[in-house]
C-alpha cells in the first residue's frame, strides 16, 4: 500500500473538523474526493500536503510512518500538492517558474551563476512530459489557463512525485482544455503515479476516478470502487437527502413583454450578439469558458465601452450605459470573480449589502438614513440565508464561499432587480448553497423579474432556464427553447465552431 | 472577531487619546513655560494648520491613495495668496483683497488638487508618481514665480486673523473646527464618505456596485487641495508673508499624524477623530521638545523614531488580533 | 490605434529621450558634443548609482525614501573625520560601511517588525538628516583636495566616477539576471505569498535589498561628494524621488516584479541628467529646473499610464 491514512482527526480550537477519516491509496490508482464546501476535504489534503499536522491518528507511506512538518517534507516523500490558485511568477518565464526553487547553477569566477542551458534542456524534458509546447524562455503571462495549469504540474513533475493532488484543477478550464488534462493524467497513471483528485464537477470524478471517497461534516460517509456509484448517489451522500427537487419548481411563465432587448452588440472579438429577454424568463447561455459570455455582460453593463450596437431596456434605448444608471433602473449583475469583483472582503456584512443601494437610501445633502439602510440589510442577509454570527462585526473574508456568494446577492437583492445578470453563479459553491441560489432566483423570476444565467454547468441551465442561447467565439450561434433542451446538442453546439477552427490550425 | 473589526480600531485612538494626555501632564511637569496660557496658544495655533492638511491627507489615504504634492499646494496657495493680498501687487484695495485673496488660495488648491485628481482617475496614474511629480512642479513653479523671494506687506486684517475673534472664538479656531466637522460629517454621514471608503477597499467592486469612481476619487482630492489651501491661509497669516517654500518641512507632520492616528496606507480604513489625536501629538511632541530646547534637527530624529513606534505598535497589535481571532 | 503610435507609447522614454536631445541639440551649439556626453555621463555617475539600488527595492514592491538622507549622513561623517585629520581610504570605507547599517536597519523594521517600507523609510530619512544636521551644526562641511583628486581621477582617459557606475550597474544587471537572487527578487516583487510558499527567503531577500540600497546610496553619494568638494546641509535633498522617477521612467513599476537596471533604469538616469545639463547649456532660468524635470518626469508616467489603460482594454476584449 503506498498510502494509508488512519483515523484522522483535526479539531481547530473547539472545532473538529476532522473525525477520524482514513483511506487507502494505491500505485497508479486516481481517489476521487468529493464532499461540500466545508467537509474537510482541504483540511485533510493540507495534513498530507504537510501544512499542518493532524490532532491525532496515523499516516504511514510504503508502510512507513509519515509525519510531515512542511511541505517540503511531503515533497522529499514524493507527494506534490497542487494547488486551486497556482503557485506561478506571471512575470517570469516558464523555466524560471520550473525551477524557482532549485535552479541548476555552475560556478564562475567563484561566483554561483544560473545555468541556463541546463535549465532548458530540462524544461524541455518537463514540459515534453506534459505535452506541453511552449519555449522553456516565453513569459508565463503569455499563456493560457490551460498551458499554466499544465506548467504547474510539470513542476510537481519535477519533484518526481509518487503521489499527486489535485484541487479542483478544471475551474479555470474550458472543456476542450479539460479533455487534455485528463489524458495527461491517465498517463501519469499509466507510470504508477497515485493521484487523489477533489473537484465539485461529479461527472470528472465519474469519468477519472478508480475509486470514491465522499466527505461530510468531517467524517468519511462512504468509499468505495467508482462502479458502486452514480452521481444522484454521490449527491446524497454529500448532502445527506436525495437530489429531488433540487432544481425548483417554477409556478409562472414568462410574459410577452421583453425587459431587454440587444441588438447588433459588439466590441472586440464579441461581434453582433442579438437577443431579447422576456419578463419573468430566465435565459440561459452556455458556452466554452472564454467564449464570449462575461464579455457580454460587461459590455451591456458597461464596464467596457461597446463599439456597436443598442441596448434596448423596457422600450427606451440606454446609449451609453453604466452601472450607475443600470442600478436605478433596477439592474443588477453579479460577476464570475466573487473575490476581486463582487466583495469588499476586509469589510464587515452590513456595508458590503448596503453598497449598491446605497443612493435610494438617502435624504437630503446625500445624507443616508442609516436606521433604515441597516433594517434593510439584515432583512436581506437573512432572506438569503447567509449565516453568520454578526452583521456588523464580521469581516465577509471570514466566511465560506457560499456564504460569500450569498453576500453579494443580498447586495443585489436590495436594489430590488428588474433583471439580474448572473455570471457563474455557483461556481466552486457547495451543493447546499447552490440549491438556495436556485431557490432565490426562482422566486425572483415569479415575483416578475428576468434573468440572464450564464453559466458552464449545463445541468444548471437545464433545470432552470426558458431558453437556452448558445455563444461561441464571440458569437450566438444557436437558440435552444425549453422543449428542445438536449444536453447533447447544446453541448455540440458550442464546440461546434470552436472545433472547426482547430481544424484549420 | 468582534475586537478586530469594531474594538479593536476603536481602542487605537483611546491608547492615543491616553497618551496624549500622559504626554501632557508629563510635558506640563518637565518642560518649562509649557503649562502657561501663552504656550497653549501657541500649540493651537500649531495644531491647527497640521491638523487641517493631515484631514485632507486622510481622505486620500482612505481611498488607498496618496498626496505628497500638499507641500507644494501650500507654497503655491502662499504665493497666490500673496500676490493677490500684498499692497506692492495688488489690484485691490484693503477689504476685497482679503476676500479675493482667500479665495484665490482656495481656488488655486482645488485646482491642483482637480489636476491630482484627474490624473490618477483619467490616466490611471499611481498616485504615489502623479503627487511626487505635481510636488516637484508645483513647488519649482512657486520658487520660479517668486524667483525665490517673499511677499511681504500683506493686509492688516490679514495678518491678524489669528488674534481676531468671531462670535467670541478666535477665527483661526472657528475655521479650524468648521474643516473638522465638515470632514467628520460627509465621511460619516453621507454618501460620499461610504463611497470613499468602498474605493478604498475594493475600487473594482465599488465601481460595479455602481459608486461613481472618478468622481469621487477627484472629489477627495479636491478636498485635499482644498485642506492644503486652509493651511497655507493659516501659515501665510502667521508668518505675515507669501512664502514659495512654505510647507517644505510638514510632510512628515502630515503623513506621521495619520499614520500615528492610525489609518492604514493600504486603504478602507480611516477617521477623522483618529487623525486628530495623532495631529495633536505631534504638536505636543513638537512643542514640548522646543520648549526644553532641543535644536529642529534633534526633534526631526525624535519624530522620525515616534512614527516608526507608532506604526509598529499598530503592527503588532494587528498580529496579535489576528491571532487570537 | 495603429501600429506606429503603439510603437512610440511603448517606447515612449525612448522617444522623449530623442526629443530632450535633439531640442538641445538645436537650442545650444555645444550640447552635442562628444565632451558634453562624457560630461552629461560623470554628472549622472552618482545618481546612476542610487537609482541602481532604488531599483533592486522598487522589485521587490518596496521604496527607500532614505537614501538621501543616507547620502548626507554618511558623506558628512567621513567628511568630518577627514578634516579631523582621518586618513582617505578609513573615511571612503565607514561611508560604505554607514550605507549598509543604514540599509540594515532598514530592512529590520520591514522584515522583522513589518512595518511597511514607506514608513520605515520616511522615519529614518528624517532621522538621517537629523543625525546629519547635528553632526554637521547645519554648517556645509568643506573636504581637502584629496577629496576632489579622486573625483577628476582617470584610468585611461576614463574619468573615476564613470568607472565605478560602470561596474556597479554592470554588477547589478548581472545579479539580477544571471543569480538565482535575482529571480527570487522578481519573485517576491510579483508575489510575497506565492514566495513564501515556493520556499523563497523573503525576510533574508528583502534584508539584503536594503542594504544593497543602502550600500549604494552611500556610494553614490561619495561619488558625488568627490566632484562637488563640499557638503552643503542640503545635499541629497530630494535624491531618493530622482532615483524613483529614473527608475521608473527606465520601466520599473512601483507595484514590484518589473524592471531592469540596463538598459531600464540607466536610460532614465541620462534622461533626467541630459535635461539637467541641456538645461545649463541654454542657460535658463535655474529655478525653472525642478519645473521642467517634473514636467518632463509627469509626462512619461502619463504616456506609459495610458499605455497601460489601452493594453488593459486590448486584453480583456480578446485583441493582442
Amino acid at each position: 500500500m503506498l498510502l494509508e491514512l488512519k483515523q484522522i482527526q483535526k479539531s481547530f480550537g473547539e472545532v473538529n473538523v476532522l473525525k477520524g477519516v482514513g483511506f487507502k491509496l494505491d500505485k497508479g490508482e486516481l481517489l476521487g474526493l468529493v464532499g461540500e464546501n466545508g467537509a474537510g476535504k482541504s483540511t485533510l489534503m493540507n495534513i498530507l500536503g504537510g501544512i499542518f499536522p493532524p490532532s491525532s491518528g496515523e499516516m504511514r507511506v510504503n508502510g512507513k510512518n509519515y509525519h510531515p512538518k512542511s511541505p517540503n517534507d511531503a515533497l522529499n516523500e514524493g507527494i506534490s500538492f497542487i494547488h486551486q490558485e497556482l503557485n506561478l511568477f506571471l512575470n517570469l518565464s516558464v523555466a524560471e517558474n520550473l525551477f524557482i526553487s532549485n535552479y541548476p547553477r555552475k560556478k564562475t569566477m567563484g561566483f554561483s551563476f544560473l545555468n541556463q542551458k541546463q535549465a532548458r534542456k530540462k524544461a524541455l524534458e518537463l514540459l515534453s512530459q506534459v505535452g506541453l509546447s511552449v519555449s522553456p524562455k516565453s513569459p508565463v503571462e503569455r499563456l493560457t489557463a490551460a498551458q499554466r495549469q499544465m506548467l504547474e504540474i510539470a513542476k510537481a513533475l519535477s519533484a518526481s512525485p509518487r503521489i499527486i493532488i489535485f484541487d479542483e484543477p478544471t475551474t479555470s478550464l474550458t472543456r476542450h482544455e479539460a479533455q487534455k488534462l485528463f489524458q495527461l493524467i491517465k498517463k501519469l497513471k499509466q507510470e504508477g503515479i497515485a493521484m487523489i483528485y477533489i473537484s465539485h464537477n461529479l461527472d470528472d470524478i465519474m469519468h477519472l476516478a478508480d475509486r470514491i471517497a465522499v466527505l461530510r461534516d468531517g467524517e468519511l460517509i462512504s468509499s468505495g470502487e467508482r462502479q458502486n456509484y452514480t452521481i444522484p448517489s454521490m449527491v446524497k451522500d454529500m448532502v445527506g437527502r436525495d437530489m429531488d427537487q433540487f432544481f425548483p419548481h417554477r409556478n409562472t411563465v414568462p410574459l410577452k413583454e421583453f425587459s431587454l432587448e440587444v441588438k447588433n452588440l459588439g466590441a472586440g472579438f464579441i461581434q453582433n450578439m442579438s437577443f431579447s429577454i422576456r419578463k419573468q424568463e430566465i435565459l440561459g447561455f452556455y458556452g466554452l469558458v472564454g467564449a464570449g459570455r462575461s464579455e457580454m455582460a460587461r459590455l451591456i453593463y458597461g464596464l467596457d465601452p461597446m463599439e456597436t450596437g443598442s441596448i434596448i431596456w423596457n422600450g427606451k434605448e440606454i446609449t451609453s450605459p453604466n452601472p450607475v444608471q443600470w442600478i436605478k433602473e433596477g439592474v443588477a449583475f453579479l460577476t464570475e470573480n466573487r473575490q476581486e469583483e463582487g466583495l469588499m472582503t476586509l469589510q464587515n456584512l452590513e456595508k458590503n449589502i448596503q453598497l449598491a443601494a446605497l443612493p435610494s437610501f438617502t435624504r437630503r445633502f446625500n445624507i443616508i438614513d442609516y436606521k433604515e439602510v441597516k433594517k434593510k440589510s439584515k432583512t436581506q442577509a437573512d432572506a438569503t440565508k447567509t449565516k453568520y454570527h454578526s452583521i456588523t462585526d464580521q469581516l465577509v473574508s471570514t466566511l465560506s464561499g457560499g456564504n460569500q456568494q450569498k453576500v453579494v446577492l443580498a447586495k443585489w437583492l436590495l436594489i430590488h432587480p428588474k433583471l439580474f445578470i448572473l455570471d457563474e453563479p455557483t461556481k466552486g459553491i457547495d451543493i447546499g448553497a447552490k440549491h438556495e441560489i436556485y431557490v432565490l432566483a426562482n422566486s425572483l423570476v415569479e415575483c416578475g423579474s428576468s434573468i440572464m444565467l450564464i453559466s458552464s454547468e449545463i445541468e444548471e441551465l437545464l433545470g432552470l432556464c426558458d431558453r437556452i442561447l448558445v455563444v461561441s467565439e464571440g458569437q450566438i450561434t444557436k437558440e435552444f427553447e425549453k422543449e428542445e433542451f438536449d444536453r447533447s446538442k447544446i453541448l455540440e453546439a458550442a464546440l461546434h465552431k470552436a472545433g472547426k477552427e482547430e481544424q484549420k490550425l | 472577531m468582534k475586537s478586530f473589526f469594531k474594538g479593536g480600531y476603536g481602542k487605537s485612538s483611546n491608547i492615543l487619546i491616553y497618551v496624549c494626555l500622559i504626554y501632557y501632564v508629563l510635558a506640563s511637569l518637565l518642560a518649562p513655560g509649557f503649562f502657561t496660557m501663552n504656550n497653549s496658544w501657541n500649540i493651537l495655533y500649531n495644531l491647527l494648520p497640521l491638523l487641517v492638511v493631515a484631514i485632507g491627507q486622510t481622505y486620500v489615504m482612505i481611498t488607498a491613495g496618496i498626496d505628497l504634492s500638499v507641500t507644494s499646494i501650500i507654497a503655491v496657495c502662499s504665493i497666490a495668496g500673496g500676490y493677490v493680498m500684498s499692497s506692492d501687487t495688488s489690484i485691490f484695495s484693503d477689504p476685497e483683497s482679503i476676500f479675493f485673496g482667500i479665495l484665490t488660495m482656495l481656488l488655486v488648491g482645488m485646482v491642483i488638487g482637480m489636476v491630482n485628481g484627474i490624473s490618477v482617475t483619467k490616466f490611471g496614474m499611481p498616485a504615489f508618481m502623479v503627487t511626487l511629480t505635481t510636488m516637484m512642479l508645483f513647488s519649482g513653479f512657486a520658487i520660479w514665480c517668486t524667483q525665490s523671494q517673499n511677499i511681504y506687506n500683506l493686509p492688516e486684517p490679514f495678518v491678524n486673523m489669528s488674534y481676531s475673534f468671531f462670535l467670541g472664538i478666535p477665527v483661526p479656531v472657528f475655521i479650524g473646527v468648521f474643516v473638522l466637522v465638515l470632514a467628520y460629517f460627509l465621511l460619516n454621514k453621507t454618501l460620499f464618505g461610504e463611497w470613499i471608503y468602498a474605493i478604498g477597499l475594493n475600487c473594482e467592486v465599488a465601481k460595479i456596485s455602481g459608486v461613481k469612481v472618478h468622481r469621487t476619487l477627484i472629489l477627495v482630492y479636491m478636498f485635499s487641495g482644498f485642506c492644503a489651501a486652509v493651511g497655507a491661509i493659516f501659515y501665510t497669516a502667521r508668518l505675515e508673508t507669501g512664502s514659495p517654500v512654505m510647507g517644505q518641512n510638514i510632510l512628515l507632520d502630515v503623513i506621521g499624524a495619520v499614520v500615528i492616528g492610525g489609518t492604514s496606507l493600504f486603504g478602507g480604513k480611516g477617521k477623522i477623530i483618529w487623525t486628530f489625536f495623532g495631529a495633536l501629538f505631534m504638536t505636543l511632541l513638537d512643542n514640548s521638545l522646543n520648549l526644553i530646547g532641543l535644536s529642529f534637527f534633534l526633534i526631526m530624529i525624535v519624530k522620525g523614531a515616534v512614527i516608526l513606534a507608532a506604526a509598529m505598535l499598530n503592527t503588532l497589535k494587528e498580529k496579535s488580533l489576528k491571532t487570537t481571532a | 490605434m495603429n501600429k506606429t503610435t503603439q510603437r512610440i507609447l511603448n517606447n515612449s522614454t525612448l522617444v522623449l529621450f530623442a526629443i530632450v536631445l535633439l531640442t538641445f541639440s538645436i537650442l545650444s551649439h555645444h550640447f552635442f558634443s562628444f565632451q558634453n556626453f562624457f560630461n552629461i555621463l560623470v554628472q549622472a555617475s552618482s545618481l546612476a548609482i542610487i537609482a541602481t539600488g532604488m531599483t533592486f527595492v522598487l522589485l521587490t514592491a518596496g521604496i527607500d525614501l532614505s537614501v538621501g538622507s543616507i547620502m548626507f549622513l554618511a558623506g558628512v561623517i567621513s567628511g568630518k573625520l577627514v578634516v579631523a585629520g582621518f586618513p582617505l581610504w578609513m573615511a571612503c570605507t565607514l561611508v560604505l560601511v554607514i550605507g549598509v547599517l543604514f540599509g540594515l536597519i532598514n530592512g529590520a523594521f520591514i522584515f522583522k517588525a513589518k512595518v511597511i517600507p514607506f514608513i520605515v523609510t520616511l522615519a529614518t530619512f528624517y532621522v538621517g538628516r537629523g543625525l546629519g544636521l547635528f553632526i554637521s551644526e547645519t554648517r556645509a562641511v568643506n573636504l581637502p583636495e584629496s577629496f576632489l583628486k579622486i573625483g577628476s581621477t582617470k584610468f585611461f582617459g576614463v574619468p573615476a566616477p564613470i568607472i565605478v557606475m560602470t561596474i556597479v550597474i554592470i554588477a547589478g544587471h548581472l545579479v539580477l539576471t544571471k543569480t538565482i537572487f535575482g529571480k527570487h527578487l522578481y519573485a517576491v516583487g510579483h508575489d510575497e505569498v506565492k514566495s513564501r510558499k515556493a520556499g523563497i527567503p523573503v525576510d533574508g531577500l528583502l534584508l539584503k535589498v536594503y542594504i544593497i540600497c543602502g550600500f549604494c546610496a552611500a556610494l553614490g553619494g561619495l561619488v558625488a561628494i568627490a566632484q562637488l568638494g563640499a557638503i552643503s546641509p542640503t545635499f541629497g535633498l530630494q535624491s531618493e524621488f530622482m532615483a524613483i522617477a529614473a527608475s521608473v521612467l527606465g520601466g520599473t513599476s512601483l507595484f514590484g516584479g518589473r524592471g531592469s537596471i540596463f538598459p531600464g533604469t540607466l536610460i532614465g538616469v541620462l534622461l533626467i541628467q541630459s535635461i539637467q545639463n541641456g538645461l545649463v547649456m541654454v542657460n535658463a532660468d535655474p529655478y525653472l529646473y525642478t519645473v521642467i524635470t517634473g514636467g518632463v518626469i509627469f509626462l512619461i508616467v502619463l504616456i506609459d499610464s495610458i499605455r497601460h489603460l489601452q493594453q488593459k482594454k486590448l486584453k480583456r476584449l480578446g485583441i493582442n
